[in-house]
């Protein structure tokens, strides 16, 4: 035991004082990772509010006046009675944000008919559609109130069912779909490539310079050699993962467009229960994801080979969280032992509450059960002298 | 050919390698590129020889002669397909770990750790043979002041010469006083000076009464440093005696001519 602890101390200290290591398990998650979000978040607001306060050029082609008292708006510049095509032609080249053409002769009467109305936009400006349907909509609106007083019909006419929306999910459940969702996208996501650059490092790397053959040759045996090096690897995973959910916490408090009341249910979930119930099954993930890296790694002879058989694998691991994120994906018996998704539907049904304690004990059991596989597997390629030796 | 009777070999042996073989199978490709159509290779064919305690033996070949494979059976790093090697009395197939505790292991090209320190390398290759607290301060203590890393002792290893880097790797061989010390090619591709250091460490260690077997290919080396030789070429043994009988047989004749007339069998 004395020796592994040896091992992990000196694989640690090594570890954290690589550039990529420290960068991919550390920086990234937990610095670049809330900066990105947030500058996301901040990018989207300030395009949004960009488009909503932009004044649009909207042609207008035989309007009727009552049309054109209700799109009057400072924020929108009309072009009255331009012509058609050369209008339409403005809209395809940008220089115009809409058109409205009216028929010149209209078959709606006062009481019944249709205005056709043709809208010509761009659907690449998603605001300008937007802004211009609202108004549209103002018109219809006006239109069938003005029609329903002269039939004298009550206003309710076209609405027989009015239905009052109940949601009783609670706004933790509500959060267990969304941010239980993308949650273990993001630190299952990390904590494999947190893991993976110690385990290039830690077999191949010290493969390809020659360190691995010294450090055979000292009194320890393959196996506590192989087990100290896969526990940093999966400590590091595990480190990774962390830095994710704090870095992602962190950005959520500090961002002013998330509504206090999801912000308190964020709070009230990083409670010491949750956190347990989420490293009990991160670290048998992280020894799974250490296995198999150590395993894959170790088969290679450069650190440009490794790169090249890990990263694909990536890909590997975002597709079961990918999944866990499409609606009515939810854990069951099933999918309690298909690893990586298991802890993504988990941690869904653990934001909302609604985790069944059976499904989460058989959940990290299994994780258990893979990492014992992975460590099998990775001892099997560790016995191999071709594996080890250059 | 002249081979050591084995028979006559005191039975106090440091290092003893009997019959030993290293198979590697091969795979189509190999056959092709080493026009063969054997699916296996021999690159050690039972090969025989003992080391004794205190002395310095060398084992000589032409590249790919199966020296380096030897040392990596004696170091434990592989294991023979047949034969036995027993080192300071423990098998190397059933004991490894033992064996390891009573060796050091040197090969020329550096093997360190870029990003840490000379101190912290040597303590941790302390702490994985269990060297004791107090051994170890006094043991790193006289390394680092024989060798002169004191100078350099904080620096990460990255940032240092081949030659102060050399230092380091003997300081981390040497740190749990190993009876048995194997060197393969040592003082390959290093310049002069980093060179003499090698020379006067195995010295050192026939002084401190430790058993040297270090595998070369440079003549002047084994003449100045070794007591007993083996030459070995495509896997086997070839010729085996002490460097005297060695020197004899060359009489007027270079060592290096009489190392070829063996090696090519003429």
């Amino acid at each position: 035991m004395n020796l592994i602890l040896t091992i992990i101390r000196k694989e640690l200290l090594d570890s954290l004082r690589d550039r990529k290591t420290l960068m991919s398990a550390i920086v990234i998650p937990a610095i670049a990772m809330p900066l990105l979000m947030l500058g996301i978040i901040a990018l989207q607001k300030g395009l949004n509010d960009k488009e909503k306060n932009k004044t649009l050029k909207v042609a207008l082609v035989n309007a009727p006046a009552d049309f054109k008292k209700i799109i009057a708006d400072p924020k929108i510049t009309l072009i009255q009675n331009a012509a058609l095509t050369a209008a339409k032609d403005s809209v395809a080249s940008e220089s115009f944000d809409a058109l409205l053409a009216f028929p010149a002769q209209s078959t709606a009467t006062d009481t019944s008919g249709q205005v056709a109305l043709d809208f010509y936009f761009k659907s690449t400006n998603v605001m300008v559609s937007d802004r211009m349907k609202e108004k549209i909509s103002l018109y219809k609106e006006a239109l069938l109130a003005d029609r329903f007083q002269k039939l004298q019909l009550p206003k309710d006419l076209l609405q027989p069912v009015k239905v009052n929306n109940q949601d009783l999910a609670s706004t933790k459940e509500q959060l267990g779909v969304y941010l239980g969702g993308f949650l273990p996208y993001f630190f299952l996501l990390f904590c494999f490539i947190g893991c993976m650059y110690p385990a290039i490092d830690l077999f191949t790397g010290e493969k390809e310079r020659g360190t691995l053959e010294t450090l055979l040759t000292v009194p320890a045996s393959r196996l506590q050699i192989l087990i100290g090096k896969m526990a940093t690897i999966a400590l590091v995973g595990v480190v990774a993962a962390c830095m994710t959910l704090g870095g992602m916490f962190v950005a959520m408090r500090v961002s002013t467009e998330i509504p206090a009341e999801v912000l308190k249910t964020v709070s009230d979930l990083l409670s010491i229960k949750f956190v347990l119930m989420l490293f009990a099954m991160l670290f048998p993930l992280s020894i799974f994801f250490a296995g198999i890296l150590s395993a894959i790694t170790m088969r290679a002879s450069t650190f440009k080979e490794a790169q090249s058989y890990v990263t694909p694998l990536t890909f590997v691991i975002i597709v079961p969280a990918m999944i866990a994120l499409m609606p009515g994906i939810k854990l069951s018996w099933a999918t309690t032992w298909i690893p990586i998704l298991n802890i993504s539907l988990a941690t869904k049904e653990i934001v909302a509450g609604t985790i069944i304690p059976l499904q989460y004990v058989a959940i990290v059991l299994s994780l258990i059960l893979f990492a014992f596989l992975a460590l099998l597997i990775s001892v099997r390629q560790f016995s191999k002298e071709g594996n080890i030796l250059k | 050919m002249l081979e050591r009777n084995f028979s006559l070999i005191p039975i106090c042996i440091m290092i003893k390698l009997e019959q030993v073989s290293k198979i590697y199978s091969l795979s189509k490709k190999q056959q092709q590129e080493q026009q063969t159509n054997s699916n296996s290779i021999a690159a050690v064919d039972r090969l025989s020889f003992g080391c004794q305690p205190g002395r310095i033996f060398s084992l000589l070949g032409p590249n790919g002669a199966g020296k380096t494979t030897t040392l990596r059976m004696i170091a434990t790093l592989l294991q023979p397909s047949s034969g036995s090697i027993v080192v300071d009395g423990f098998d190397t197939q059933t004991q490894g770990q033992e064996v390891r505790r009573s060796i050091g292991f040197l090969t020329g090209s550096t093997h360190l750790y870029e990003r840490l320190t000379p101190e912290e390398i040597v303590k941790y290759f302390a702490d994985l043979h269990q060297v004791a607290p107090a051994d170890f301060n006094r043991r790193k203590d006289e390394l680092f002041t024989q060798l002169g890393i004191n100078s350099f002792r904080k620096k990460r290893i990255g940032q240092l010469s081949t030659g102060m880097k050399q230092k380091v790797s003997i300081a981390r061989t040497m740190i749990h006083n190993p009876s048995v010390v194997i060197f393969d090619e040592p003082t390959s591709g290093l310049d002069v000076i980093t060179a003499a250091n090698i020379i006067n460490l195995i010295r050192t260690c026939k002084e401190e009464g430790k058993t040297v077997i270090f595998s070369s290919h440079i003549m002047s080396e084994v003449d100045l440093l070794c007591d007993e030789l083996a030459i070995i070429h495509k896997g086997q043994l070839v010729y085996s005696d002490t460097m005297e009988a060695f020197r004899n047989l060359s009489s007027g004749k270079s060592l290096t001519e009489t190392f070829i007339n063996i090696v090519t069998g003429q």
